[in-house]
C-alpha cells in the first residue's frame, strides 16, 4: 500500500515528446483510472511507473521513495499487461509462482499464496494447464493472479480488458473493483474506454496529447468538465457543441448558434455577463434533450426547433438524431416518445444541464 | 440388377485405379533410379562382386553368392584393411554428429541473442556476415581449413607461435594436425580415440555450423514478445535469468527441429570430412560415408561396399526414426 507521485514528469522518445509535465497525486488505496484517446500518453504514463521506459525529466515517487533510478523489479509494483504476456512454456501454478520464486520466497509460502490467489480469482480448477489451454478471460484472470501473489504495494493495469468479449469486459470489470475493495491496495489502471473509466475508477485522470486534461471523480468529471476535450471524451453518447455568440442585453444572457437562441436561467448567468459578442461552444449531454410530450415538468425548459433524421431505439431509451440548420445534435430521449424520422418538433433543452467553452482555449467558462 | 451392380465396381475401380494412374510416371522413373539399384546393391551385398564383374553383372561366371560374409566380415573386422574397425568408426560417427550440434546449437543461440540486442549499431550487417559459411562451398571451405592447419605455414601454428611467444616461448610450434595419430586427451571417448585432426576439424565445422543454428535462432527469437520480458522483469528477472527462463525455453521449439537437422548433416558430412582429413590419420577420423567411399573408390570392393552401404542404411533409418521422433514431441507451445 503506497501513494504514487507524478512531479513535473516529462518523458520524450528523441524529439518526440509524449508525456509533457504530468503532475498526479495518486493517494493510498485509491483506484485511478488514467483514460485518454489512443496515443494520448497514457501507457507511457504507467509504463515510467513500471519501470519499462526510463523518464526523462521530473520525478516518480512510490510510498515515499522516488524510484526513477530503481529497477522494475525493486518498485514494489505488479503489473498486468493488455497481452496478459503468460509464460506460455509454464502452467498456470507456475506462471503465478514465477515471481516468488526468482525472491527465494519459501515453497510453501508459494504455494499458499498461489492458492489463495486461485481461490480469489475462481481458478483453482486451472493451475496445472499451460497458458494455450486456456481462454481470454482465464489467461486475464491468471494475469492478475501473477499480480495479486506478489503482495505489491500499487498494481497497475494496462488495458487489461481490450482483449475480452463486450459481455467478458462487464464482468471482469465488476471483478476488479471487487478486487480492488478486498485488496485495499492503490490500483492504477488505463485504458482507452470512458466506461470502464467510470464505472471502475475512484478518480479519472483524463490525458490528451501528453497533458493531463483534468482528474476528478467520475462524477465531478462528468458533471463539470474543465474543457472542451473531457466533455467530448466522458460519456456516451458524446456531448452535443454548437458553435455559438454570447449576446448579453440587459440581465438576458443568450446563447446563440446562428440557428437557434437559447437564453440562459437567470441563477447562471454571472460569469457570462461580460463576455458580449464572445466565440463560445455551447455544449448539452443527449439525456438533458427531451421530447416535449415527456419532458420532465420541473425543468428551465428552452424549446428548440429541429428536424428528426434518425432514430436509434433501444428499448430503454431512444436516441433521436436532429439537425437544426446546420447543427446536427442527438438526444436520449424518453422511449415512449413518437417521434420519427422526418418529424418536425420543438425539443426541449434543460437548461440548468448546459456547458459554455470559450471557443479559443476550450477551457469551460463557469 | 446384376449388370448395374458390376457397372457399379466398374465405375469403383476406375475411380481407385485413377491416383495410381496419375502415379504412374513417378513410379516409373523411381523404379529406374532408386529401387533397381537398391534391389541390386542389396543383392551384390550377398557376392563377392569385384571390378571384373563390373562387365557382365549378376551373369559373371566368377560371381559367388557367399551369404552374409560381407556382413560378418565388416562387424568383425575381418576385412584386409588397416585401421579398420566397424563399431570404432561407428562410435566415432556418432559422437562426431553429436559434439557438433552440441557445440553448434547454444554457440548459435548466444550469438543470435546478443545481435538481438535492442538498439545495437549495424544489426543488419552482422546478420548478412553470418549468412556467409552456410553459402561457401564445402570443398571451399575444408580446402581452406586444411591450409590454416598447415604444418609448416598454417595460420593455426603461427597463431600459437605467437602466443607462445607472448608467454616467453620463442620455439616455432609445429603441431602436426593431420598426421597425429597420439590423442592429446587419451580415453576422451573410451572405444574411439579423438585425434589432434578430430579436434581441427570441431574448430573448423564450427565455423561451418553455428552461422545456421544462429539463423534460425535470430528468426524464432523475433517471435518472443516484448511483454515477456517485460512481465519478468517486473517479476525480478535478471538478465540471465531471462534468458534461461524465457528465451531458452520459448526457442526450444524452433532449435530441437534444427539441431536434429545439424545431427544428420553432420552424421553424413561426407565432402568436408573427405576433403580434410580424407577419414585419417589412421582411419581416426572416418564416417561411415567416407568409409564407404574408399570401399568402392580405392580397393574397388563392389560386393563388400554393397553390404557396408546397407548397413548405413539401417543406422540412418534408426537414426532418422529417433530424430523424426524428437521432432514431433516438441510442439510448439503457442499451437492450441
Amino acid at each position: 500500500m503506497a501513494s504514487v507521485t507524478y512531479k513535473n514528469v516529462v518523458k520524450k522518445f528523441g524529439d518526440l515528446t509524449i508525456i509533457k509535465n504530468l503532475n498526479i497525486a495518486v493517494e493510498d488505496k485509491e483506484f485511478l483510472v488514467l483514460v485518454g484517446p489512443s496515443g494520448c500518453g497514457k501507457t507511457t504514463a504507467l509504463r515510467l511507473l513500471a519501470g519499462l521506459e526510463e523518464i526523462t525529466d521530473g520525478e516518480i515517487i512510490i510510498g515515499d521513495r522516488v524510484v526513477n533510478d530503481v529497477a522494475p523489479k525493486d518498485r514494489d509494483i505488479a503489473m498486468v499487461f493488455q497481452s496478459y504476456a503468460l509464460y506460455p512454456h509454464l502452467s498456470v501454478y507456475d506462471n503465478m509462482a514465477f515471481g516468488l520464486k526468482l525472491r527465494k520466497t519459501p515453497k510453501d509460502e508459494i504455494k499458499r499464496r498461489v492458492d489463495e490467489a486461485a481461490e480469489i480469482l475462481g481458478i483453482t480448477d486451472l493451475l496445472q494447464r499451460k497458458p494455450r489451454q486456456l481462454s481470454g478471460g482465464q489467461r486475464q484472470r491468471v494475469a492478475v493472479g501473477r499480480a495479486i501473489v506478489r503482495e505489491p504495494k500499487v498494481f497497475l493495469f494496462d488495458e487489461p480488458l481490450s482483449n475480452l468479449d463486450a459481455k467478458l469486459r462487464v464482468q471482469m470489470r465488476a471483478e476488479i473493483s471487487k478486487l480492488h475493495q478486498r485488496l485495499q491496495t492503490t490500483f492504477i489502471y488505463v485504458t482507452h474506454d470512458q466506461t470502464e473509466a467510470m464505472t471502475m475508477a475512484t478518480r479519472i485522470a483524463v490525458i490528451n496529447k501528453g497533458n493531463l486534461q483534468q482528474l476528478d471523480t467520475p462524477q465531478n468529471l462528468y458533471d463539470s468538465p474543465n474543457n472542451l476535450f473531457v466533455a467530448g471524451f466522458i460519456g456516451s453518447p458524446a456531448m452535443n457543441f454548437f458553435p455559438a455568440k454570447i449576446a448579453v442585453n440587459g440581465d438576458k444572457v443568450i446563447v446563440d448558434t446562428g440557428d437557434f437562441q437559447v437564453q440562459i436561467p437567470a441563477s447562471h448567468t454571472a460569469p457570462y455577463k461580460g463576455l458580449n459578442g464572445h466565440s463560445v461552444i455551447f455544449g448539452i449531454r443527449p439525456e438533458n434533450i427531451h421530447d416535449p410530450e415527456f419532458a420532465p415538468q420541473n425543468i428551465n425548459g428552452v424549446s428548440v426547433s429541429s428536424k428528426v433524421d434518425v432514430t436509434e431505439l433501444m428499448g430503454n431509451e431512444t436516441l433521436l438524431y436532429l439537425v437544426s440548420g446546420k447543427n446536427t445534435f442527438v438526444g436520449r430521449v424518453d422511449p415512449r416518445s413518437k417521434l420519427r424520422v422526418g418529424n418536425t418538433t420543438q425539443v426541449i433543452f434543460d437548461m440548468d444541464k448546459i456547458h459554455i467553452f470559450d471557443a479559443n482555449t476550450e477551457e469551460a467558462i463557469r | 440388377m446384376e449388370i448395374a451392380k458390376s457397372s457399379k465396381k466398374k465405375t469403383q475401380w476406375k475411380r481407385a485405379s485413377l491416383p495410381y494412374f496419375y502415379l504412374l510416371p513417378a513410379f516409373l522413373v523411381m523404379g529406374v533410379i532408386t529401387f533397381y539399384p537398391l534391389i541390386y546393391q542389396l543383392i551384390i551385398s550377398f557376392t563377392n562382386f569385384e571390378s571384373k564383374d563390373l562387365l557382365l553383372g549378376l551373369k559373371s561366371p566368377d560371381l559367388q553368392f557367399i551369404g552374409f560374409k560381407n556382413y560378418v566380415d565388416i562387424f568383425t573386422a575381418a576385412l584386409p584393411v588397416e585401421n579398420f574397425n566397424f563399431f570404432r568408426v561407428l562410435e566415432f560417427n556418432f559422437w562426431w554428429a553429436l559434439s557438433n550440434v552440441m557445440l553448434h546449437v547454444p554457440a548459435g543461440v548466444l550469438i543470435a541473442t546478443l545481435l538481438n540486442t535492442e538498439g545495437l549499431w549495424l544489426k543488419r550487417i552482422y546478420r548478412a556476415i553470418y549468412i556467409l559459411p552456410v553459402v561457401v562451398p564445402p570443398l571451399v571451405v575444408a580446402t581452406v581449413w586444411t591450409n590454416i592447419f598447415d604444418e609448416r605455414y598454417g595460420a593455426m601454428n603461427q597463431l600459437l607461435t605467437s602466443i607462445g611467444t607472448y608467454f616467453g616461448n620463442t620455439a616455432p610450434v609445429y603441431i602436426r594436425w593431420f598426421e597425429d595419430v597420439k590423442p592429446p586427451i587419451p580415453g576422451f571417448l573410451p572405444g574411439a580415440p579423438l585425434t589432434l585432426a578430430y579436434y581441427a576439424m570441431m574448430v573448423a565445422n564450427f565455423w561451418l555450423g553455428w552461422p545456421f543454428m544462429s539463423v534460425v535462432a535470430t528468426g524464432a527469437l523475433q517471435s518472443i514478445p516484448r511483454d515477456l520480458y517485460e512481465a519478468a522483469s517486473i517479476d525480478g528477472a535478471t538478465g540471465t535469468q531471462q534468458f534461461w527462463g524465457i528465451t531458452v525455453p520459448l526457442l526450444r521449439p524452433a532449435m530441437i527441429p534444427a539441431a536434429v537437422y545439424g545431427f544428420t548433416l553432420s552424421f553424413n558430412l561426407f565432402n568436408f570430412v573427405f576433403f580434410m582429413t580424407g577419414g585419417g590419420p589412421a582411419r581416426s577420423t572416418e564416417l561411415l560415408v567416407t568409409f564407404a567411399y574408399n570401399l568402392v573408390r580405392n580397393l574397388r570392393w563392389y560386393g563388400v561396399a554393397a553390404a557396408f552401404a546397407v548397413i548405413i542404411f539401417v543406422v540412418a533409418l534408426i537414426v532418422f526414426l529417433i530424430t523424426n521422433r524428437i521432432t514431433r514431441a516438441t510442439q510448439n507451445y503457442q499451437e492450441a
